[in-house]
């Protein structure tokens, strides 16, 4: 079965996280453009950083067969900086029109701040005008009012609920995304967010439609293999393959296709053969 | 239009009509009127969903100012899209603003995008105000960024300055590309670059390491 992670940050991983992504069966990945755990000073770092969401990154995964897409927005942190916003959502254009770029996002809240109200309904004004899907980041604090504040916006700009991915959810969350048209994420941490056997609970209760499972890893204590691992105890507690394979494979293709631009002819296949290239060279 | 840009115009018409058709008038380069920055570079970023990434194939070939003529059968559609375009939005700025307007779409560039861009350098006007790009791309650890500018590419033997010219050729053979492959080699052999290649031979020799066959290429025959 192939494996698709949603939700990870490969820009803060090792070849080595990509090699055993790789054997685990993971054959594409999306990058949602976030904060890089320090808050930037500069508009021109959030360029350097979006360039090499479609360029550099694409192609150390391509090495190991792994197929990178990205999605880009200003996200809900950074957002409060206003020496920062208004110039990198001026930017967004420019990247939002290209090839691996599959939704923007992340959006959403982190402190429901009127700043982040501002630019969460902007960038969804940016998704309608190319085509994209969104993928709405949940916040850790006071998690349960901020996915209804996020519904409430997507309701209350008429941004269809069918292209939203509400992402980090939770036993208290995922009804509340269920009850709309958008698809509910999950993000499966080793201590927090969501666990394996939650999730597989989770499964057993609501089914397969919409839903979706991710690592969300990046330079925090997380894992790149949580999306195989869940499969694993889904699998291990009797959870039809069918439901398996539409939470670890269909569903995110099924959603992030909506942008017309995923591409996944050949995806897990062979890695690009580039004799003695750059980073496999070791 | 430049003659270049006319043959890669009548090319991409001929291979794929209906996405022609629409996509030189979107992109703000076809009829003389100001260049519209976002809505260039929408075309631009969209070449590859437009066109594909079909190679042009054997017998097309593209002719410099200069009159150098080479090979463009390598080039996908949509890098012919995009060198089209590069071409087109050169023409519509004053001379000052272009080598700005260059950098911009190049740096900002996805991986085939910074492909197109390098591919097109050698048909700018005035392409040695172009050179800072090109170098960069000899620095780039992407290997089909780097072999745009190495590969089947008249610039860098035409712009480069020897120590730079050198660099590139050496890191052709380090990365396992067929040294054939640089244009014009012939007219850049010099006793440093054979000077380099008999150093990195004496270095894979020391480290008990094969020796590529390709860098024996390097000096003069």
């Amino acid at each position: 079965m192939k494996l698709f992670d949603p939700h990870i940050h490969m820009t803060s991983r090792t070849t080595a996280d990509y090699e055993a992504m790789a054997a685990a069966g993971i054959a594409a990945v999306i990058e949602p453009a976030f904060w890089l755990g320090q808050p930037r000073t500069h508009v021109g770092s959030f360029e350097d950083y979006f360039a090499s969401l479609v360029g550099w990154e694409p192609f150390r995964a391509s090495q190991f067969g792994i197929r990178h897409f990205c999605t880009i927005a200003l996200n809900p942190k950074e957002a409060n900086d206003e020496r920062l916003a208004a110039g990198v959502v001026a930017l967004l254009p420019r990247y939002l029109a290209k090839d691996g770029v599959v939704a923007v996002g992340e959006v959403g809240y982190d402190e429901q701040t009127p700043i982040e109200d501002r630019w969460f309904a902007e960038q969804l004004a940016l998704a309608r005008r190319f085509g994209l899907p969104a993928l709405v980041h949940t916040p850790h604090r006071d998690k349960k009012r901020g996915t209804e504040r996020s519904l409430a916006l997507v309701r209350e700009v008429g941004f269809p609920e069918e292209r939203v991915l509400i992402d980090h959810n939770n036993e208290e969350t995922l009804p509340l995304v269920l009850r709309t048209g958008c698809w509910a994420g999950h993000s499966i941490y080793p201590n927090s967010k969501m666990d394996e056997p939650r999730m597989a609970a989770l499964v057993r209760q609501y089914g397969s439609e919409r839903i979706l499972i991710n690592s969300a890893a990046d330079w925090g204590i997380s894992d790149p293999l949580k999306v195989p691992k869940t499969v694993a105890v889904m699998r291990a507690q009797g959870i039809a393959e069918d439901t398996i394979e539409a939470i670890a494979w269909r569903n995110p293709v099924a959603f992030f296709a909506q942008s017309g631009r995923l591409v996944l002819d050949d995806a897990g296949g062979p890695p690009d053969a580039f004799a003695g290239n750059t980073v496999r060279r070791g | 239009m430049s003659d270049p840009a006319a043959m890669l115009a009548a090319l991409l018409e001929r291979r794929r009509p209906t996405a022609f058709a629409t996509w030189l008038a979107d992109a703000s380069v076809a009829s003389g009127a100001a260049l519209n920055r976002v809505a260039f570079e929408i075309a631009f970023a969209s070449a590859g969903r437009r066109f594909g990434t079909a190679a042009i194939g054997s017998g097309a070939t593209v002719a410099g100012a200069g009159g150098r003529t080479w090979s463009i059968a390598g080039w996908g559609l949509d890098e012919a899209a995009r060198a089209l375009l590069v071409l087109g939005g050169v023409a519509a700025l004053p001379a000052a603003d272009q080598p700005a307007f260059v950098d911009g779409l190049y740096r900002a560039g996805a991986l085939r995008e910074r492909q197109a861009v390098l591919r097109a350098l050698a048909l700018l006007p005035d392409p040695a105000r172009f050179c800072a790009i090109a170098l960069d791309a000899c620095r780039a650890s992407a290997q089909p960024v780097f072999e745009a500018i190495a590969c089947e590419n008249p610039y860098p033997a035409a712009w480069f300055a020897e120590p730079s010219f050198n660099q590139m050729a050496l890191k052709a053979v380090f990365t396992g590309v067929a040294v054939a492959r640089i244009l014009d080699l012939e007219t850049r052999r010099t006793a440093d670059l054979a000077r380099m290649a008999a150093d990195y031979a004496a270095e894979r020799r020391a480290a008990g390491r094969p020796v590529p066959t390709d860098l024996a290429l390097l000096a003069a025959p």
